[in-house]
């Protein structure tokens, strides 16, 4: 089998630049900041549902943050358990290499993983542990490979971590193994993390069509399916600019053509199916995808009719990370919402071009500042709701202000045709919930008092 | 709207044959091992041999049961009044200990870090911290602020009192701003020495700044310590208590406002906690009695050292005894009866533990947490005639370990219990299978554990983040041993209906 696509499908990616190697902002002291490089690492690596990943550091980086992803696993579930070195002070005096030796040993013996992921954290990268030889000695002593995975947290910012575990996967991984067959129209999905299962309701409609799922890369992924992605004949990143560059070397490697697309919303869906339908190059591939993206907008537009009426011209506050921020505003567009503030924060200069084209100037940007920035333009631009992630979740039901999650803890898939029907019935009802009748009201004895005066 | 909101989530959906179907699929092409091996494999983790080959782990913790200092730290900050919390290190575990907290109880939590980098690993984070100090005033508008240290600063050796001075030389700090700061590495002690650490240095500083010499027994005052306590509710109660003593009070470290305000329309960073100035005076008061010993010790020793206080520590009040003792040591140290609305409300909860008595008498329980909260759970079990059997404590050290086995021996229903201190939840799986047990009580951690050892789990303690609101409810006092005692009877009623065959599926229990 051969590796290569042919390099005239070169020219159909949409972008052939790796990332800077600062796509964000360098973190400010004194701010409520985000996660770390740490995090971000973890967050994209742990979907590899059946490997193990093991925390090198004292109890900070895993005590607070085991069994907290809201990506799901068809099958196993050693990504879900908390396994960490635990170094206590004489580690870090003597040197804590002895015990990932012992940990890495342990967990081998007694889980059998198709591989163990070891993280460093601050600690032991500021210590000097050599943890790509213990990986090393360690994968040759017990067979299994031991992938180090070297993104503390003090390097920079989240986005930063998940690109070095995109590298982690391109070096160690891709490339290592062999898929038992390929049709002509595999295609790997990199970026999408199964929040909520939207992954499972994006292989459906892809199954539909024909085309399949080589790797998933990395929601519900396993850990050999995703060492031949190399074998795919195209690559779709999705909503994730940091893993940009996984496909970029991908293409550089192995001729493998990528694009940039989402799943939020309708027309990104059909978009997205279009686009990678025509990088598999199958005309009859192409032809069921136009079918079925006609059918289910069709459906759509009826089944959306009722929440369309009742959304229409609501205003909305959307805070998220890169390129969901312009992805969203799509489907948020397509239910009749107006999006009147946006956050940029995590969105690279493309994305910011991307929400403009959009919206242009009818919202307000916001590039930092956390909750009183949000709340602020709440108030300033008259939103109905909030759209964010979990850690703002709590300030917006302190001001009152319906709230809708979007990021990754939330328990809704939103992906797909049928993902922009579970939004709009969402947004509906947040927005039609009883208690902001009650919140919106004074309590009777101060209604009375303001009559009084 | 006329339309419920039932959208079918993943649960549900991917029940659905057509997934089902989708994932068998999925599974023959990733050739995994045979159904067979699975279950040979599984059952082979509940053995015996299994479990010796757990216990003989030493260099791996799977699952842990326990956080770290400056998460604790955090908690400590949040109970003074507009205090920032200031977390010396990168930045990622600040979002780390706002999320944990903030799933725990469901409120924004306020938490800056100095978000040192590569730089900052290389040359010291004194740059980080005198930015970061500018930055957080002029953005929060803090009274104080409660610096504490990660790991990484720890590592590299910052010298936090050295790096405070020249953030006040260069006017990054105001003279006047209190700046309590611990050392607070994760790599050492836990989410509790972190709490008392920083409450301790919270005391000092505010104390050493007001100038003053303690006169302890000056004012016919208590200061009470509730420690690193996860529920708001038992704020609440620990108050209505002292007011029916009508005794007058200081709670130093009040975190409670701060994690339960009110959605009053407009979001602020700072919702209560104790008034600073309370604690200058707090030297003064006739007594201090704190409600968690294992984890206040630090603090416990500098009160009894400096202020001259008299001090008594008892674990977290649970259950009938603990209680007694409690309200005993607040008649010993302020002089008042016990009141009578208190006497009438322990004989009430006694008449509702005899009511319910035959449903737990019996109930082998395992149990997983913190030192004090542990040491109050043995006591509330063995009133209610339920067997502590499995016993596990990340952060216990001899000391716990001497009182729990002391407590334990104390009634025939401890005879069985075991002692496990500085293990983690996946020695606590062993447990379960190797001797199955009725209950499991302990955080929300568990409960992957109990649910594989198909055990029902009685959610006590921190955190717990996949249950509403049980934090609002107090857990101490008579009336928290009312509350403990509903949610396990209830649990276990629950599981009889369950399993109940049509002929027993009784109305009355
Ligand atoms: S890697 Fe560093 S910043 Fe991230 S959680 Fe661990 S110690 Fe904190």
């Amino acid at each position: 089998m051969e590796a290569a696509v042919p390099s005239g499908r070169l020219e159909i990616s949409c972008g052939n630049k790796i990332p800077k190697s600062t796509p964000c902002p360098r973190p400010v002291p004194g701010e409520a900041s985000g996660g770390c490089s740490f995090d971000g690492a973890q967050i994209t690596l742990i979907p590899i549902a059946d490997a193990a990943h093991l925390v090198h550091g004292p109890m900070a980086c895993l005590g607070n943050s085991w069994e907290s992803r809201g990506s799901l696993s068809s099958g196993p579930e050693l990504s879900a358990y908390g396994f960490t070195t635990d170094l206590g002070e004489q580690d870090i005096i003597f040197g804590g290499e002895q015990k990932l030796h012992e940990s890495i040993h342990y967990i081998v013996s007694r889980f059998a993983p198709p591989a163990v992921f070891v993280y460093t954290t601050c600690v032991t990268a500021l210590t000097g542990e050599d943890i790509e030889g213990v990986c090393k000695a360690e994968s040759e002593r017990l067979g299994t490979p031991i992938i180090p995975v070297n993104s503390p947290g003090f390097v920079g910012s989240k986005n930063l971590g998940t690109r070095l575990a995109g590298d982690v996967l391109f070096q160690h991984i891709i490339g290592t193994t062999e898929p038992e067959q390929t049709t002509s129209h595999d295609v790997n999905l990199i970026g999408e993390y199964n929040i909520a299962g939207e992954m499972w309701y994006i292989e459906r409609l892809m199954q539909q069509t024909g085309m399949s799922i080589l790797s998933r890369i990395t929601g519900d992924g396993r850990f050999r399916e995703i060492g031949w992605a190399h074998r795919a004949k195209a690559n779709m990143v999705v909503c994730s600019r940091a893993l940009l560059g996984l496909a970029v070397q991908m293409e550089r490697k192995y001729g493998i053509p990528y694009f940039e697309g989402s799943f939020y919303g309708a027309k990104e869906t059909s978009y997205s199916l279009r686009q990678m339908a025509y990088l598999t190059g199958d005309r009859d591939v192409e032809r069921r995808v136009d079918k079925l993206a006609a059918r289910e907008e069709m459906r759509l537009s009826l089944e959306l009719e009722p929440y369309r009426k009742q959304l229409k011209g609501k205003r909305a506050v959307l805070y998220t990370g890169g390129v969901k921020s312009w992805s969203v505003i799509t489907a948020l567009q397509e239910l009749g919402i107006k999006v009147v503030g946006v956050g940029t924060n995590k969105s690279t200069a493309e994305d910011v071009s991307r929400i403009a084209a959009r919206i242009g100037d009818d919202a307000e940007y916001i590039p930092e500042g956390g909750a009183r920035q949000i709340l602020k333009t709440v108030r300033s631009r008259k939103a109905d709701m909030v759209i964010a992630g979990g850690r703002n979740m709590y300030m917006a039901l302190k001001e009152q202000i319906p709230f809708v999650d979007i990021n990754q803890e939330r328990h809704k898939a939103y992906a797909g045709y049928d993902g922009l029907l579970s939004l709009a019935k969402q947004l509906v009802h947040t927005l039609q919930h009883p208690v902001w009748e009650l919140t919106a009201k004074l309590a009777p004895w101060e209604e009375e008092t303001e009559f009084a005066d | 709207m006329s339309e419920r909101l039932n959208i079918v989530d993943h649960n549900q959906l991917f029940r659905q044959e057509k997934y089902v179907r989708q994932r068998e699929g999925k599974r023959a092409f990733e050739a995994p091992c045979s159904p067979e091996e699975v279950t040979s494999t599984l059952e082979y983790t509940k053995t015996k041999e299994y479990k010796d080959k757990n216990f003989a782990r030493t260099a791996v913790v799977v699952n842990p049961a326990k956080a770290c200092q400056p998460l604790g730290a955090v908690m400590a900050a949040l109970g003074f009044e507009k205090t920032l919390p200031f977390i010396h290190g990168s930045q990622g575990c600040t979002a780390y200990f706002r999320s944990h907290l903030a799933r725990h109880f469901k409120e924004p939590v306020p938490a800056v870090s100095t978000s040192m980098t590569e730089d900052a690993a290389v040359f010291g984070g004194m740059r980080n911290l005198i930015d970061g100090m500018e930055n957080c005033i002029a953005l929060y508008q803090p009274q104080m602020i409660a610096v504490c240290t990660t790991c990484m600063a720890e590592v590299i050796g910052d010298d936090l009192s050295a790096f405070l001075a020249n953030a006040r030389q260069e006017g990054a700090l105001p003279e006047d701003m209190p700046v309590p700061f611990a050392n607070t590495p994760s790599f050492s002690g836990s989410h509790i020495t972190g709490y008392d650490a920083m409450l301790r240095s919270v005391l000092e500083t505010l104390y050493n700044k007001s100038g003053r010499t303690p006169q302890p027994g000056h004012e016919l005052k208590l200061n009470v310590l509730l420690g690193f306590d996860g529920y708001t509710g038992n704020f609440a109660e620990m108050r209505r208590i002292l007011g029916l003593f009508g005794v007058p009070y200081t709670i130093l470290g009040d975190h409670s406002s701060n994690f339960d305000s009110g959605a009053t329309g407009e979001y602020s960073y700072y919702y209560g906690g104790t008034p600073l100035e309370d604690v200058p005076k707090a030297a003064d008061a006739a007594g201090t009695l704190a409600i968690q010993q294992h984890s206040l010790r630090k603090t416990l020793g500098y009160m009894k050292r400096t202020w001259g206080q008299q001090v008594s520590s008892v674990s977290t009040p649970l259950g009938i005894h603990a209680t007694d003792r409690l309200l005993e040591e607040i008649s010993r140290l302020s002089g008042r009866e016990i009141p009578e609305a208190l006497k009438q409300e322990r004989a009430r909860i006694l008449d509702a533990m005899m009511d319910s008595h035959a449903y737990l008498h019996g109930k082998r329980v395992a149990m997983a947490g913190d030192p004090d909260m542990l040491i109050g759970l043995i006591g509330f079990c063995l009133e209610l005639g339920m067997e502590p059997v499995h016993i596990v404590c990340s952060n216990g050290d001899r000391k716990f370990e001497k009182e729990a086995e002391l407590l334990l021996k104390s009634s025939p229903y401890g005879a069985e219990a075991t002692v496990h201190c500085g293990q983690d939840l996946w020695h606590m799986r062993s447990l379960l299978f190797e001797d199955p047990v009725d209950l499991a009580i302990g955080s929300s951690h568990l409960k992957f554990a109990a649910k594989e050892a198909k055990i029902p789990l009685l959610r006590v303690g921190f955190p717990i983040f996949d249950r509403h609101h049980m934090h609002r409810y107090p857990i101490i006092g008579y009336q928290g041993a009312l509350n403990l005692l509903t949610q396990f009877v209830n649990t276990v009623l629950d599981v009889m209906e369950e399993q109940a065959p049509d002929h027993s599926f009784d109305l009355v229990r």
